[in-house]
């Protein structure tokens, strides 16, 4: 058995089963549970590494389930009938993306949490929501995507809300479970609308039937509407700063990769699905919420006094940015000026710089929380005598969300920027204005939080933690400094897969 | 390995040589400086409203004050969007899903 | 004969549901909304499977060369219905946890998280 093209079912059965396997060897022993941790998350991450190699080599990779050899996609009838798992260049870049989260937050997680306070639950949880993310990532069948995104709405708001001790978790948890079962209802009857009308659930083959008819301009509408829920553009946002703020640090990040899954799978309904019938009313509709989401985010950011809410705040900001790179993309897709292609590489790359520059900032939050005690800004001050490392942590990780150069929020934001002005100089003055405003927050927080004389004496953080830490702003130096190599390697395959490869893709799911 | 915008290029290693320079400029400027400066003594005690005290400690949710409270009046508007009412999410849901409603279905 | 209406009935109670979402206080009540929004859904679901004078599609039991009606969206509803039965599990649990330590089930009280 050839294990890389067996790659793309791997990589999600492995952590699924694993993740339900994980409290059983728990029950025997801790160091057991640790192993078989380590064992599954490596594997899960060696499959998805090797599987988006094989993807920026050899094309996209297709895999059938349940047929008598993985590329057998069209059945005899002359359409697909099985879950295909279809994995273009954008796939597997958000494959790369939930490998670098998971491995980061399991290193964290091996101290941060405590053994009597729910580690195996937590870590349970954590493993079930990767394997979610990679079946979102991975999967190109419209109602398999339905299943993976429930599947992750479970494990995200269960993250959120197990430690029952305090009421404001549960809280949280609950209103992030209606808003996250209510989108999913949604784009459940955005899919049975498309199949009553044209019997089929795999995305390639929908995409080449559907003809922009007033029915599926409805399918449409709910889709966009359910994803845009999941990805927490404003005004939809407001569950964001409660569920990134009251979850644990390790798996906040991971509810941010879970984010990115669902915004990569809003661009894939609106340009592969629906591509053929784009028209710039939508690309104007993701342009304007982005614009939107950057300004409102960041100025709600500014009078949060709970650390934890107002990195939130900045993450739900970082979303505008890349809905709105990639809605420029979008609303000039019909002329393919260069600038559009420019908009939707610095989109995406900014996808890779968020999920590093906020999982950095998240973790140093949590580091803060565990030394401290609190979150709270009245009440923290002077961690900088004790906590080094982290207090470097932190001021990298806000002068690379800020857009700071040399790092790497700079080089995805000014490709934003160019490309937006060229569509309408209003954008690139909201968003400009937008990452000032994020920079006097961060920089208010790091002066309150870390400078000035010692309040109390902190205790030491512990070394998993600072090695998470600094395997994330490693990522963030690295990007910042090469981002020709990432940009040309990584984000521009992906790019294109977007910008000019649906074609491509219907004809490997479609064979010809 | 310069980023290329379409607009321009963006080469990170000649900012960093650039602001190299500009941290070796900064340091020549600081050694001109007084040497009679000692860190842990009373010389460096916090100054508070024209008094030195020992221990004096502005939070952070008191720093940056005037820009926080020129921002203020557009901040406390959007703040009364954000109830923490599940009602009030949903409402925002179902408006947002109106509009992409009707921007898809009228502007093709 | 009866042309489209299971489909106005599916999304008359999408619209109750919704409107129980909305406008009911009671955290129960909102996740009675959540359900009903669930239950048209699938019942949509089932509804786009209908062949006129079609049996139900066990491949041994109905005669042959008769047209059964589509077997997928059973298959999808079932999927959904076990889904469903995942989140109500979860979203009750948080609520019986919210009251335990708010003791009050009215979501406008449980308000701790705003601003």
């Amino acid at each position: 058995m050839n294990l890389a093209t067996h790659a793309p079912i791997l990589a999600i059965a492995v952590p699924l089963l694993g993740a339900f396997a994980l409290p059983l060897w728990g029950k025997l022993h801790r160091y057991l549970r640790d192993l078989w941790l380590l064992l599954v998350g490596g594997f899960t991450a060696a499959m998805a590494v090797l599987l988006s190699a094989r993807v920026f080599t050899a094309g996209i990779q297709v895999y059938t389930l349940g047929a008598a050899s993985p590329g057998e996609t069209v059945a005899s009838g002359g359409f697909p009938i099985r879950i295909v798992l279809a994995v273009d260049a954008l796939g597997a870049f958000m494959a790369l993306i939930t490998v670098l989260v998971a491995v980061v937050a399991l290193v964290y997680a091996r101290r941060y949490l405590a053994e009597e306070e729910g580690k195996t639950l937590a870590l349970t949880l954590g493993t079930l929501l990767w394997a979610g993310m990679l079946g979102m990532a991975l999967t190109g069948d419209l109602f398999n995507f339905f299943v993976f995104f429930e599947v992750t709405s479970i494990a995200a708001c269960g993250l959120i809300g197990y430690r029952t001790w305090a009421a404001r978790g549960p809280e949280a948890a609950f209103k992030t479970m209606v808003m996250y079962t209510a989108g999913g209802l949604f784009v459940l009857l955005a899919t049975a609308i498309l199949y009553g009308e044209y019997g089929g659930l795999n995305l390639a083959y929908l995409a080449a039937q559907i003809r922009g008819t007033s029915v599926d301009r409805i399918a449409l509408g709910l889709l966009v509407g359910g994803l845009l829920m999941k990805v927490g553009a404003v005004p939809l946002h407001m569950w964001a700063p409660d569920a990134y703020g009251e979850a644990p640090a390790q798996s906040v990040i991971l509810l941010v990769a879970n984010t990115q899954v669902a915004l990569y799978a809003l661009f894939r309904v609106l340009f592969t699905l629906y591509g053929g019938v784009a028209d710039p009313a939508v690309g104007w509709l993701v342009v304007a919420l982005g614009a939107l989401t950057v300004i409102v985010a960041a100025l709600m950011a500014v009078v949060q006094t709970d650390l934890g809410r107002l990195v939130a705040f900045g993450a739900v900001s970082q979303i505008g940015y890349m809905l709105l790179g990639v809605g420029v993309g979008l609303t000039v897709i019909g002329a393919r000026p260069a600038f559009g292609l420019v908009a939707i590489q610095g989109g995406i790359f900014h996808m890779l710089n968020d999920a590093a520059a906020i999982g950095l900032l998240f973790l140093a939050v949590g580091a803060v929380e565990k030394a401290a005690g609190g979150r709270d800004l009245a009440g923290l001050g002077g961690l900088g005598h004790d906590l080094k490392w982290t207090t470097g942590f932190f001021l990298l990780g806000s002068l690379a969300l800020a857009g700071i150069p040399p790092l790497n929020g700079f080089a995805s934001k000014l490709m934003i920027y160019e490309s937006a002005f060229r569509l309408s100089p209003i954008l690139t003055a909201l968003a400009i204005l937008a990452s000032i405003l994020l920079l006097a927050v961060f920089l208010r927080a790091f002066q309150g939080v870390f400078l000035g004389p010692r309040l109390k004496p902190a205790t030491p953080v512990p070394p998993p933690m600072l090695v998470a830490m600094g395997i994330l702003a490693l990522g963030v130096v690295a990007l910042g400094l090469f981002p020709e190599f990432f940009v040309r390697h990584l984000v521009t395959p992906a790019a294109e897969a977007l910008w000019q490869g649906r074609d491509a893709y219907l004809r490997a799911v479609l064979g010809g | 390995m310069r980023l290329l915008t379409g607009e321009g290029y963006w080469n990170p290693l000649v900012w960093l040589a650039a602001a190299i320079g500009v941290v070796l400029l900064t340091a020549f400027v600081w050694t001109r400086g007084r040497r009679d400066y000692k860190r842990g003594t009373e010389q460096d005690l916090p100054f508070l409203s024209g008094e030195k005290m020992d221990g004096a400690h502005v939070g952070g949710q008191h720093l940056y004050w005037g820009f926080v409270e020129g921002l203020r009046p557009y901040v406390e508007r959007l703040r009364a969007f954000h109830t923490g009412f599940v009602g009030d999410y949903m409402a925002w849901l179902v408006l947002m899903l109106g509009a992409v409603f009707l921007i898809v279905l009228l502007g093709g | 004969m009866i042309g489209n209406t299971p489909f106005v009935v599916c999304m008359v109670l999408v619209a109750l549901g919704l409107w129980a979402l909305l406008f009911r206080r009671n955290l129960i009540k909102i996740v009675i909304g959540l359900k009903l929004i669930e239950n048209g859904v699938n019942l949509f679901l089932v509804a786009t499977g209908y062949v006129r004078q079609g049996v139900v599609p066990i491949y041994t039991y109905a005669p042959k060369d008769a047209t059964m009606v589509l077997p997928t969206p059973q298959a999808l509803t079932l999927t959904s219905i076990v889904i469903g039965l995942a989140t109500t599990a979860l979203i009750l649990a948080f609520v019986v946890v919210i009251h335990r330590h708010q003791g009050t089930l009215d979501a406008g009280k449980v308000t701790e998280l705003k601003g």
